[in-house]
């Protein structure tokens, strides 16, 4: 009995030790180059601001608000990894991975506030999320060519 | 009615997912190189679809369905086991000195459970395919969990320059540690509906989350040729 006790819970916390593992190595892809910032732009995304304010000064904005900009910028950033530039229109395996992860630490979020834990480190695990999802997606939309000329520039010569 | 289409979704996603992977790996021709990952996706697909088989011409109270489940769980076990010794063979590649040692204490470790097992069944003859078989996978499953994490801190130690072995290590440390608690959860309460379903389900969302992972590694990230690793070159120098 004890040692299936024993078991339980130490496959328990090896289970989400290997999970977050898992998608802390994804996360650190490295992209040819920064593409999150002009995805955040062009969108109205909050989450690169959120993260400054974050680093810089230590102290997040009021929680109500902060959830609200943190499942906004998700809503966003997973719509346009499904539809834009995206052929397929279905999320490849590793962003499933991170959807789950983001919700993940959503919940994370909500626990650590309620037990009063901080939630700066909650909050900037959301937001490497967020910046991975908006990469994807601005490298895919900067691979897209309407004739000679890539997504971006077309845009800019409307 | 919801749950059981969720469980199908995820049972048969995770079949075109492992099918998909081994075909991608014949594609690229990387049999030789990924052979441990054949060889388990391999064993899972077949358990897989014997059970499968089973539980639509048996149905899932019958004794049948209930042999081929446990039966199919040993040599998947067993093969878990051989990845897992695989891994490390991959990961002391070029320290031959390292290998020698390790694989002294996989064979340990494999005849100290073998022993333990053996012993359980000894006292458990009337039960074998009853509380025992759910102990004996759990035992399993939790050693090569615990010999997976020395992996890990192997990798760690020996600073691997390998990404693609530290993203498969990670699926597999998702795919042994949810069925260990699941198992453990399911003996602790003594074979509870509740207790069984979630087994289920559990067992099903790992394998699909480590089936993610390697999909993610095997055809995102590359598997380094070279251990290029100073620090320890040095100390085997020594």
């Amino acid at each position: 009995m004890l040692v299936a006790v024993l078991i339980l819970i130490l496959s328990t916390a090896l289970f989400f030790f290997y999970f977050q593992v898992a998608c802390q190595r994804i996360l650190s892809r490295q992209f040819d180059r920064e593409y999150f910032q002009s995805i955040a732009n062009a969108n109205r995304l909050e989450f690169p601001s959120l993260r400054k304010s974050l680093e810089e000064f230590g102290a997040p904005l009021d929680y109500s608000r902060l959830r609200m900009m943190l499942k906004c910028d998700f809503l966003a950033l997973t719509y346009l990894l499904k539809n834009a530039a995206n052929v397929n229109q279905r999320y490849s395996h590793e962003e499933r991975l991170l959807i789950l992860y983001f919700r993940w630490q959503f919940l994370s979020l909500a626990l650590r506030r309620l037990l009063r834990l901080g939630e700066n480190k909650a909050i900037l695990k959301l937001t490497a999320v967020l910046q991975y999802f908006a990469n994807v997606v601005g490298q895919r939309v900067n691979a897209v060519k309407f004739g000679n000329l890539t997504a971006a520039d077309y845009l800019l010569n409307l | 009615m919801d749950s059981s289409i969720a469980s199908y979704v995820l049972q048969y996603s995770g079949y075109l997912i492992e099918g998909g992977l081994l075909l991608y790996l014949g594609w690229t021709k990387q049999w030789k190189k990924q052979r441990g990952i054949i060889f388990y996706l391999t064993a899972l697909l077949v358990a897989e679809l014997g059970r499968t088989y089973a539980l639509y011409k048996y149905g899932l109270h019958s004794l049948q369905y209930f042999y081929v489940y446990w039966s199919t769980d040993f040599p998947l076990v067993l093969s878990a086991f051989l990845l897992v010794w695989l891994f490390f063979r991959r990961a002391c590649c070029q320290e031959e000195k390292m290998w020698r040692s390790i694989r002294l204490i996989l064979a340990f470790a494999f005849l100290l459970v073998a022993g333990i097992s053996a012993a359980t069944l000894s006292r458990n003859q009337n039960s074998l395919f009853s509380f025992f078989t759910v102990e004996f996978s759990q035992n399993l499953y939790f050693t090569c969990l615990v010999l997976n994490t020395l992996l890990y801190i192997l990798l760690q130690q020996i600073q691997s320059t390998d990404e693609q072995l530290g993203l498969l290590v990670c699926g597999v440390g998702v795919q042994f540690a949810g069925p260990a608690a699941a198992l453990a959860l399911d003996y602790l309460t003594r074979g509870e509906q509740f207790a069984q379903s979630l087994a289920a389900s559990i067992i099903r969302l790992c394998t699909l989350g480590m089936l993610l992972v390697w999909g993610y590694a095997i055809t995102h990230v590359k598997a380094s040729k070279v251990n290029q690793n100073p620090v320890l070159a040095e100390v085997t120098i020594d």
